[in-house]
């Protein structure tokens, strides 16, 4: 603002004739460069965000529209442990937050662990490229890829295993099907990142500890990983946010099964909108998931800044 | 100087067990969709008897799934939302990196705000916004709600932030004016970031399986990656060697772009985590 009136001055010193008119166009043609994403933001991201609170605040079915104003109770439904919707909801949170924790360590592990290891090794190009590989697929091809070899019977990895272990269809197998599955996907987008960061890490302080006779394994985890902590950290954000909105390798591996022990939140509130049709409280608990994702990552972040 | 041989060596072959790992379900797949149902289960990774018959049949008239067009949907979809984001992003980042407007500061928070909004929270109201417009199972719902991309217009104005003072100055005292401004000086300039940006965009939409899912109910209107879900549940759900040859060709574009446009995935994928 401030600055803005200070050039409305300076510019109507100079230029007497249409001072006013030219501030005006000079401000308005700048604002017209942004104003197709504005309107693309207003219609898919602003008002739906209103207008889904308001459907929150109601009982609402697609076809017949608004049924009735509840104000909060569908909110308050969900934390009501005897109601089936509340209970719904927290059994997927559980779900959802049991996958999160089995599969946030690995996906920050085994990325920064092989990143290094082509760092350090010949043929960086290759190993990048197959690591990577996996990444530019569709989540399901990969499911649909998986469960073909994780059958039971006859799947590739029993057969390869010579066992006959039920991938998808008992606990704990269930779990660490989606788990691999998940892991083998996005590896490589978090190793590209890792991989990054190590390649700014000064040479001279990996040589230094080389000299100074730290062997291999201290050199990378006192000296290397220490380093790209901010990067770490990044990744350990962003893949808790992708971990916890699981979707479609529960609904297409396991169909949320063996029971309902790996359907995760978002396949609950998916299956409340459009099998149940009960949209008003498929988008509360759509909104109580948002403010949940919302304050682990705040709370990530801000563990994540004190210490980088 | 033997130790460092000796380390290199492991790591090799570490490596190579892990590439191994990850190349073992492509080549699977890649084995199934070549055998005839009949050898499906045999466990060879080498077909005994190799066979097109598979992509023939997915294609045939008459057959359970309409592949050609959810391809085509896919690819037509992708495209229109990639150049669109990348025509607003390059338009908005420009405006926010170089000009000063009314608003700016707003505008500011309106991008961070579409960057950490999860897309749950939009897929009730925005699916019952398209059902009010009588807008689903059309193209438009497949494209519309991807042209609203902050990350674009965060990538983008980092770019224009970059480029020397001097330039606009000069292209200024030539007499041009914004628009000659941006579309003759800034958008040659930084054609590699909005490549990036566009193919990132590409992957997201081809890739993407929720919205499609839920936006589309008529077989016409599906995309690839909810065709294959609707077969591995549905006809395909016996014949592994057909959704593993509709699985491979649902990849294809994706393989394409990879092989020819790796270096911009990977770089647009490592900027966006060294640059926090």
């Amino acid at each position: 603002m401030a600055v803005s009136e200070v050039r409305t001055k300076s510019l109507s010193v100079q230029r007497r004739r249409r001072p006013v008119m030219r501030v005006v166009w000079d401000q308005f043609s700048s604002f017209l460069f942004v104003v197709p994403f504005l309107i693309a933001f207003v219609a898919f991201v602003g008002y739906p965000i209103v207008y889904g609170f308001i459907i929150s605040l109601h009982h609402w079915n697609p076809i017949a529209g608004d049924l009735g104003y509840t104000g909060f109770g569908q909110y308050a439904t969900l934390f009501d442990s005897n109601s089936l919707f509340g209970q719904q909801f927290w059994t997927g949170l559980k779900n959802t937050a049991l996958f999160v924790v089995i599969s946030v360590p690995f996906l920050l592990a085994f990325p920064a662990t092989i990143a290094y290891l082509i760092y350090r090794s010949p043929l960086k190009s290759l190993f990048r490229s197959i690591f990577f590989f996996p990444t530019v697929l569709s989540v399901t091809a990969v499911t649909s890829l998986w469960s073909w070899i994780l059958q039971t019977q006859g799947g590739a990895v029993n057969n390869l295993l010579q066992a006959h272990v039920p991938w998808l269809v008992e606990q704990p197998w269930a779990w660490i099907s989606i788990d691999m599955a998940t892991l083998w996907w996005t590896l490589g987008f978090n190793m590209i990142i890792a991989y990054a960061g190590f390649t700014q890490l000064p040479q001279s302080t990996i040589e230094a500890a080389a000299l100074d006779g730290a062997g291999s394994l201290r050199t990378f985890w006192s000296i290397a990983l220490p380093q790209i902590r901010p990067v770490l950290a990044f990744i350990t954000v962003i893949s808790t946010i992708s971990s916890f909105n699981l979707f479609a390798q529960s609904l297409l591996m396991t169909g949320g099964g063996p029971g309902s022990s790996t359907e995760p939140l978002t396949m609950v509130i998916y299956n409340q909108a459009f099998n149940a049709m009960h949209m008003g409280s498929a988008a509360a608990m759509s909104y109580l998931m948002a403010l949940i994702l919302a304050i682990i990552s705040l709370v990530q972040y801000r563990i994540t800044r004190e210490r980088a | 100087m033997k130790m460092d041989r000796v380390k290199r060596t492991i790591s090799v072959v570490i490596l190579s067990f892990g590439a191994l790992c990850i190349l073992f379900p492509i080549a699977w797949m890649i084995s199934t969709a070549l055998k005839p149902l009949s050898d499906a289960f045999d466990g060879q990774l080498i077909p005994s008897h190799p066979t097109l018959s598979n992509f023939t049949a997915l294609f045939a008239p008459g057959a359970a799934g309409s592949v050609a067009r959810w391809l085509g949907n896919s690819l037509f979809v992708s495209i229109t939302v990639s150049v669109l984001v990348m025509i607003i992003d390059s338009m908005a980042a420009f405006a926010l990196a170089r000009l000063q407007f009314f608003g700016r500061t707003a505008l500011f928070y309106v991008v961070v705000i579409s960057l950490v909004v999860p897309f749950i929270a939009l897929l009730i109201p925005l699916y019952l916004e398209f059902a009010n417009a009588n807008l689903l199972d059309t193209y438009w719902v497949l494209i519309l709600p991807y042209t609203s991309n902050a990350f674009g217009v965060f990538l983008l104005y980092q770019f224009f932030l970059g480029i020397p003072k001097e330039l606009e100055e000069a292209a200024m005292m030539d007499g041009v004016n914004k628009f000659q401004l941006w579309r003759r000086i800034m958008v040659p300039l930084s054609v590699p970031a909005t490549a990036t940006l566009g193919l990132l965009t590409f992957m997201n939409v081809y890739n993407d399986f929720f919205w499609p899912l839920v936006a589309t109910t008529s077989q016409d209107m599906r995309t690839m990656t909810v065709g294959v879900q609707l077969m591995a549940v549905g006809q395909y759900n016996t014949n592994d060697s057909l959704l593993m040859a509709l699985t491979l060709c649902s990849v294809i574009p994706m393989v394409l772009a990879f092989l020819f446009a790796q270096k911009q995935l990977t770089q647009g994928i490592a900027t966006t985590g060294t640059n926090l």
